[in-house]
């Protein structure tokens, strides 16, 4: 409880002392917890923080009517600290006001230079609960037709309402590709191989730049186990290139980079 | 692990391997040419799709062929150094690397996923190439109409 | 009166599907509940409200309206007839069934939708009174009840605490459903449990009022800050209808397909010249908010949201179409003070 009220009275002196016009927070709603954006600092007390917040807040940086309102202040468990270290080294963040936090410790204001040496520090092991490693062993052991047929049971779900991608700080595309109509490269049909074509596709467009939060899971309404797939990619990018997204505000983009020694034994 | 048996009776029915090849204009593309001037052999089940660069293949691209039915994509490029751009195909290495175990993951095996490196004075190379990837993918069978990423006939 | 066991839900399924009905019901799908279609062996389960609604076996999230066969310069259309099987849905919720008269109204406005039209003739809804709600329910608010029979040509109500469903028939849709159950419903005597209370959460009236006169107001920026622009709100919901009209082909042959879409997404209103007519999720909103209160009474004389609370539930970014009514309804207070 002391934790969170210090986060609040923190979130009141950026707003009163102008640091920040905004405060871009969690508040609970019953058992729901929703984004808060606080300009007054004498509602800071809605601010709350714990293991039920699984939005990522750093997508709402991007957002056009949050931007106008001037400088804004994030509060950002470590999830949301890493997809701030994403955005920074891709130019889209040039600086950030954090109020750091997890459900045990409140780590005061910082900026973007100061969430890198607290990830650096503190967070540098983060990693998927131990059953999403499971589950993934599980589909690996399957032949290549049973995970055909698990995947289709899965991609049968999903509506394109694209609620994964809203979610996800990463994507933020003005025109994504599904929206690219000359041609329609994918069908926009909530069928099969549209919806086959989307989830690989969007997994693939965040190889080396996701940072496993889990929001696009979280906010997928079908149940899709979308982390699958994204801790698919990452675990290959972690062997083959050791590179762990989320961590250096200055990373070079993985699959926009190379090295001469890049292994290719698959490459006949 | 259960592999597909290798469907002979679709091989004694006629299937013929329908396989799409993403190529690169300056080395595969010309070993390829260079294959058709030496009148070397080899089977006609590849369709190829020439592009600038192996730094050009678009994921999709693969994804489509797939989608259309093809039983296999080969994917082919200049060797490490000799890009006429540069470095097309090294970032292409990269995003094979990856895109091959994402495909892997939700159905599309390696069985099914060929890259290579031709060059343009490899006409041999691509000859045997052709060879070995048809009979790979003809032993196989044909891709699984009910792969979640072909396209269905709509009912 | 006729009775079931509350837990022999099943059997009455397995009798329907004999008798040549395609049964959906709501299923247990991991911690979850959701309306899907039902096989020998699934396990219904009526305690929560599902994620989804009954809309989708309807109005299918993609469906094919026309075929078109290709060949040379020649291009012949082929003949199609919507698939409509015999289709009875159990247990649905009185938000869900409602919802019917707002879409039965959208679909033969000027133009009479034969998919639609087909699909519903051809489905038996059996309703279940909500004896339970929860915070995001809000369906008093909107002229509905959880023990509405608006929609449904049956209706189950639990009783006995719990322990037993009465099989109360609305029509003749629910006299044929009825009959074909046949011997898994019998005569007897049970006391139907009081129906769930869920307060009235904001003044619907008021807030299409305040709607017509605040067309620009800066409030509909504040309560939409939220909104990531996505469809989960749009698709989970039982009125919302919009839909978006895709052709695809090979060499051989064409589809004229009807996919959902939602006034939600960026691109929803733009034009191709370039104009956006709703470019930012401010006006999406209001158009979203109007559409169901405003527009819609005016046009057909009835609201079109009927309370199900599935946006609340499923929404990352807080947008409630409750909560903003809510919130609208604060504003509007406060400032009439």
């Amino acid at each position: 409880m002391e934790m969170i009220a210090t986060l609040r009275a923190d979130a009141a002196k950026l707003l009163s002392e102008g640091r920040a016009k905004l405060v871009i927070g969690y508040q609970a709603r019953g058992m729901h917890r929703a984004p808060l954006f606080v300009s007054d600092p004498a509602k800071v007390d809605r601010l709350v923080y714990d293991e039920a917040c699984k939005q990522n807040l750093a997508v709402y940086l991007r957002k056009p009517e949050v931007r106008v309102k001037g400088p804004a202040a994030i509060v950002a468990p470590p999830a949301v600290m890493r997809s701030l270290m994403v955005l920074a080294s891709e130019t889209q963040l040039a600086e950030a006001t954090v109020l750091a936090v997890d459900t045990n410790a409140y780590h005061g204001v910082l900026d973007l230079a100061g969430v890198a040496a607290l990830l650096k520090e503190k967070y540098a092991d983060l990693a998927p609960p131990k059953e999403l490693f499971d589950e993934l062993a599980k589909l690996n052991a399957m032949s290549p037709e049973e995970r055909a047929r698990f995947w289709t049971g899965q991609f049968a779900k999903c509506t394109r309402c694209y609620a994964c991608r809203a979610a996800c700080p990463g994507c933020y595309c003005l025109r994504c590709i599904v929206e690219k109509n000359v041609p329609q490269w994918v069908s926009t049909a909530a069928a099969q191989h549209g919806n086959y074509e989307w989830h690989v596709i969007r997994a693939f467009h965040q190889a080396g730049r996701c940072t496993l939060c889990g929001a696009c899971e979280a906010a997928c309404p079908q149940g899709i186990p979308l982390m699958l797939l994204n801790l698919t990619i990452s675990e290959e990018i972690a062997k083959r290139f050791g590179e762990k997204a989320g961590y250096d505000p200055a990373a070079k983009p993985v699959v926009g980079s190379w090295k001469p020694g890049d292994d290719e034994e698959f490459i006949r | 692990m259960a592999h597909t048996e290798p469907q002979t009776a679709q091989a004694a029915a006629g299937y013929q391997p329908r396989i799409v090849a993403f190529v690169c204009n300056w080395c595969t593309y010309a070993g390829a040419d260079l294959a058709g001037t030496s009148r070397m052999l080899y089977p006609p089940n590849v369709r190829i799709v020439k592009l600038p660069c192996t730094g050009r293949i678009d994921p999709l691209f693969i994804l489509k062929a797939f989608e259309g039915g093809a039983d296999a994509v080969l994917v082919s490029g200049c060797h490490p150094g000799d890009c006429h751009y540069t470095s097309g195909n090294y970032h292409a290495r990269r995003r094979w690397a990856i895109f091959r175990r994402l495909l892997d993951l939700t159905g599309i095996d390696e069985r099914r996923l060929f890259f290579s490196w031709v060059s343009a004075a490899e006409g041999a190379k691509f000859a045997d190439l052709i060879r070995s990837v048809t009979a790979k993918v003809a032993a196989i069978g044909s891709f699984e109409p009910a792969n979640p990423a072909r396209r269905r006939p709509w009912k | 009166m006729k009775t079931l066991d509350a837990n022999k839900l099943s059997d009455l399924a397995a009798a329907l599907a004999a008798a040549g009905y395609r049964v959906v019901a709501p299923l247990k799908d991991g911690a979850e509940v959701r309306m899907k279609e039902w096989a020998p062996g699934a396990a219904i389960d009526i305690g929560p409200v599902p994620v989804n609604s009954i809309k989708e076996f309807l109005f299918p999230r993609t469906e094919v309206v026309a075929k078109f066969s290709l060949e040379g310069n020649d291009f012949k259309p082929e003949p199609f007839e919507t698939p409509a099987p015999k289709t009875a849905i159990l247990a649905v919720r009185p938000c869900d069934a409602s919802a019917m008269a707002a879409l039965d109204k959208v679909f033969n406005w000027e133009y009479k939708d034969d998919p639609w039209n087909a699909r519903r003739a051809a489905t038996t809804l059996v309703s279940l009174v909500c004896t339970a709600a929860d915070e995001d329910c809000f369906c008093t608010s909107v002229g509905g009840a959880p023990d509405a029979t608006a929609g449904a040509d049956a209706i189950l109500r639990p009783a006995d605490g719990g322990k037993k469903l009465i099989l109360e028939s609305l029509g003749a849709k629910g006299e044929a459903l009825v009959a074909a159950a046949g011997a898994v419903v019998a005569e007897g005597r049970a006391k139907a449990d009081s129906p769930a209370q869920v307060p009235v959460r904001f003044d619907a009236k008021a807030v299409a009022e305040w709607c017509a006169g605040n067309f620009e107001s800066p409030l509909w920026r504040e309560v939409s800050l939220g909104c990531l622009g996505c469809g989960a709100c749009a698709y989970c919901c039982p009125t919302c209808h919009c839909f978006d009209i895709q052709d695809e082909a090979t060499r051989t042959e064409s589809v004229r397909l009807r996919n959902w879409d939602t006034c939600g997404l960026g691109l929803f209103t733009l034009h191709a010249s370039g104009h956006n007519p709703r470019p930012d999720q401010a006006s999406r909103w209001r158009q979203r908010v109007m559409h169901k209160f405003s527009y819609f009474v005016e046009k057909f004389g009835i609201l079109a949201c009927t309370g199900c609370g599935r946006c609340g539930r499923i929404c990352p970014g807080g947008m409630a179409i409750a909560q903003v009514c809510k919130e609208i309804d604060e504003a509007r207070k406060a400032v009439a003070k």
